[in-house]
């Protein structure tokens, strides 16, 4: 794998979905048609929603690539997973700060314990986690295998957090709910939904691939002062 | 087959160095060795503790690894102990590879380090019998008490470690170490902090443990002491073994000078 | 056999010890009853009923109480290096976090159940519609809390920043368990009936398996060098 390439690479998808982002932000603005009962404060959900779905599944690489590199040990594992834990980062603090401005502007509150928006917030710790015990270490090896031991843990407790902050918030009913998604959405938002989760997924692997590389030329580095040292 | 083996020639003719001519040794069999490495390399990051040793010992050797600060010497009693994993090469003792996966080769290895491995809060008797249940050991009834009295601790036996004092704590660490007569004993730096007195007793000690059935690897900063209970001898210098060969090469009277040539000709 | 006779030989190892220095025991106990005073200062009894926020204000206790003592679960083990002597016997490592987590389940267990009498003297609360069912919501919420605190203590241990790590690697975790061990803990203090709180109890004690099993598969991960 070149890493010249890699960086292009990624790069070159970056732009890609920045280009797409600012095409999927006026399309929500001024081409699809406003939502009846929210008005035009659910267009950030054409934001929101894909950034979420992006945040999430993120970790799950983070997770699964963690538990891969624990049991083969392949640094290219471990450099996928912090890689994939720094665009899942970036897309849920996208979300966060989306989601109360669009509280805010819909229902006059910031914050109402929304299970999706709080099961995100609960996952960006986790991340920071991740990051924290990473960096926290004098041997880089033993960070890598404690932030792969917090990824897993995360993933293995999200779907706890999710049914319990879900059953919490059917006991506490707020009195706004978020419309949830779903095939009843009439053809034109459906539409660019669908072209934003795309953007956001180019986004994402446009981070992860220029992450990588990065990563690539650190382990490069590494392995050049070693070899420095021994001779 | 065992053979001697000189990293490189120093290139000294003064007195200390040894002229063996190469490998004129008895060959050993498989089935003799008890412990091996091979091609150990650590590594932390871009630091390069160990940069690739090997070793094969047989059963009564004892090896006593010479070396500065940083050369890497407690990292290699790591990896062989099995207190850490290899980034590359293999350990294996009696013919079973040292596998993170399996904890049995853990029963054939005993290790006494400066630090002394027990619990202050608990006594001297209670500390053996905790390590002992660990081993899987099922005669501790009696063995409890007799290793006691093999290092002199029966009337401490009841006494908190925190009340023994540090030669006493040493003795029992030993005690410990060998509770479950281990093939392979490794000492790190055994004889930091002790007294004359205190190192006496080490030494009786540990001269008792050259009884042909174990093997030791003795990693020190004391020449005297190192050079008397080896039969074989390793100076390490940065992650390698600058020099390795038997004890019978050496001119014990001149090694201090012999050990620094090593160390200063690689740097 | 040999396997929990390892495990035995530790939880038996931490137990004579704390009984011995008394160190996390006395200072969470202290917690316990302290964080009860405050509460108490804390709660304005004109406008809040202690009974509708006590369910909570025990689990809050329970946890940062038990912050205190799984935190200090590795440093007795590392003076002397005791602990590295346990790594280098031949005991699995699942083997020694589970006689760890064992020996802080019951210590933590013993805090709560003190927790729960202290506030129902300082709140004048009743035990509630089934006591064998609050115990085992508060048993089931221990073993989840003191697994995942386990694990991290270890993985904080081993960082630089110590114990002061653990409640940000922890606390994102504890959710459901303070969301379900709440839940059944206020209802039942309310006298509602034990069916109500069948579910949260199951979903703690699934929580907790899940938390044991994934601490004692991960904690040669943590404790390799």
């Amino acid at each position: 794998m070149s890493g010249n390439g890699l960086r292009k690479g990624g790069v070159a998808l970056t732009v890609l979905g920045l280009i797409g982002l600012l095409a999927v932000y006026w399309l929500a603005f001024f081409w699809v048609s406003t939502e009846i009962r929210q008005g035009v404060a659910q267009r950030i959900f054409y934001v929101h929603v894909p950034a979420a779905w992006t945040a999430f599944l993120a970790f799950g690489i983070a997770a699964l690539t963690s538990a891969m590199y624990l049991w083969l040990r392949d640094e290219r594992l471990d450099r996928a997973a912090v890689s994939a834990a720094e665009g899942g980062m970036v897309f849920g603090t996208i979300m966060l700060i989306t989601g109360p401005l669009w509280g805010k502007i819909a229902w006059g509150t910031y914050w109402n314990w929304e299970p999706r928006l709080t099961l995100t917030l609960l996952l960006w710790f986790i991340f920071l986690g991740y990051f924290m015990v990473r960096s926290a270490t004098d041997n880089p090896e033993k960070g890598k295998r404690f932030a792969a031991v917090v990824a897993i843990v995360g993933a293995l407790d999200i779907p706890f957090i999710h049914l319990s902050v879900v059953w919490f918030r059917s006991l506490h009913p707020e009195p706004v709910v978020l419309k949830p998604e779903g095939p009843s959405l009439p053809g034109d938002m459906l539409i660019l939904l669908l072209a934003s989760v795309a953007v956001f997924q180019i986004l994402f692997f446009g981070l992860f691939l220029f992450r990588y590389s990065i990563e690539n030329v650190r382990g490069e580095v590494e392995s050049r002062a070693r070899e420095a040292t021994v001779a | 087959m065992r053979h001697v083996r000189r990293r490189r020639s120093i290139g000294l003719n003064g007195p200390g160095v040894a002229t063996l001519p190469e490998a004129a040794s008895p060959s050993k069999t498989v089935s003799e060795v008890v412990i091996k490495a091979t091609g150990l390399v650590r590594e932390f990051g871009s630091v390069v503790a160990v940069a690739g040793i090997d070793l094969e010992l047989g059963a009564g050797e004892f090896l006593t690894v010479f070396g500065p600060n940083g050369a890497g010497k407690s990292s290699l009693l790591g990896l062989l102990g099995g207190s850490a994993r290899p980034t590359r090469g293999t350990v294996s003792v009696r013919g079973e590879e040292l596998d993170f996966g399996v904890e049995g080769w853990r029963h054939r290895i005993g290790v006494l380090s400066h630090k002394s491995f027990l619990y202050s809060e608990l006594t001297a008797a209670e500390n053996l019998r905790f390590f002992g249940r660990l081993f899987g050991l099922t005669d501790l009834a009696t063995r409890v008490p007799e290793r006691l009295e093999q290092v002199g601790l029966t009337s401490r036996a009841h006494l908190m470690v925190s009340q023994l004092s540090h030669g006493m704590r040493q003795r029992l660490a030993l005690a410990r170490a060998l509770l479950h007569d281990p093939d392979v004993v490794l000492l790190d730096e055994p004889y930091t902090g002790l007294d004359p007195s205190a190192a006496a007793v080490l030494r009786g000690v540990l001269t008792e443990l050259k009884d042909g059935r174990r093997t030791v690897i003795m990693v020190t900063h004391n020449l005297g002491e190192g050079l008397h209970l080896a039969s074989r001898v390793a100076i390490q210098v940065s992650g390698r073994f600058a020099w390795e060969g038997e004890v019978a090469e050496l001119d014990a009277a001149n090694f201090e000078r012999f050990y620094h040539c090593v160390v200063e000709g690689r740097t | 056999m040999a396997y929990l006779g390892q495990i035995r030989a530790i939880v038996w190892k931490d137990l004579l010890l704390e009984l011995r220095t008394r160190e996390r025991l006395v200072s969470m106990g202290a917690f316990a009853v302290l964080a009860a005073v405050l509460f108490n200062y804390a709660i304005d009894k004109t406008i809040v009923r202690p009974q509708d926020v006590a369910a909570g204000l025990i689990w809050m206790t329970i946890i940062f109480g038990g912050l205190l003592g799984v935190g200090r679960t590795f440093h007795l083990e590392a003076q002397n290096g005791a602990f590295q002597g346990v790594l280098m016997s031949p005991t699995p490592k699942d083997a020694v976090f589970l006689g760890k987590a064992i020996s802080n389940f019951l210590l933590l267990y013993l805090v709560s159940l003190l927790v729960v009498a202290v506030f129902m003297l300082f709140f004048d609360l009743e035990l509630g519609s089934s006591p064998t069912a609050l115990a085992l919501a508060l048993g089931f919420g221990s073993l989840g809390f003191v697994s995942l605190g386990t694990l991290f203590a270890a993985v904080s241990s081993g960082t630089r920043m110590g114990e002061t790590l653990l409640p940000v690697l922890v606390f994102p975790l504890l959710v459901p368990m303070v969301i379900y061990g709440v839940g059944a803990t206020g209802r039942l203090l309310a006298l509602r009936p034990v069916t109500e709180v069948a579910g949260s109890i199951r979903m703690l004690a699934a929580f907790a398996v899940m938390a044991l099993g994934a601490g004692a598969f991960l904690f040669r991960f943590v404790l390799e060098d």
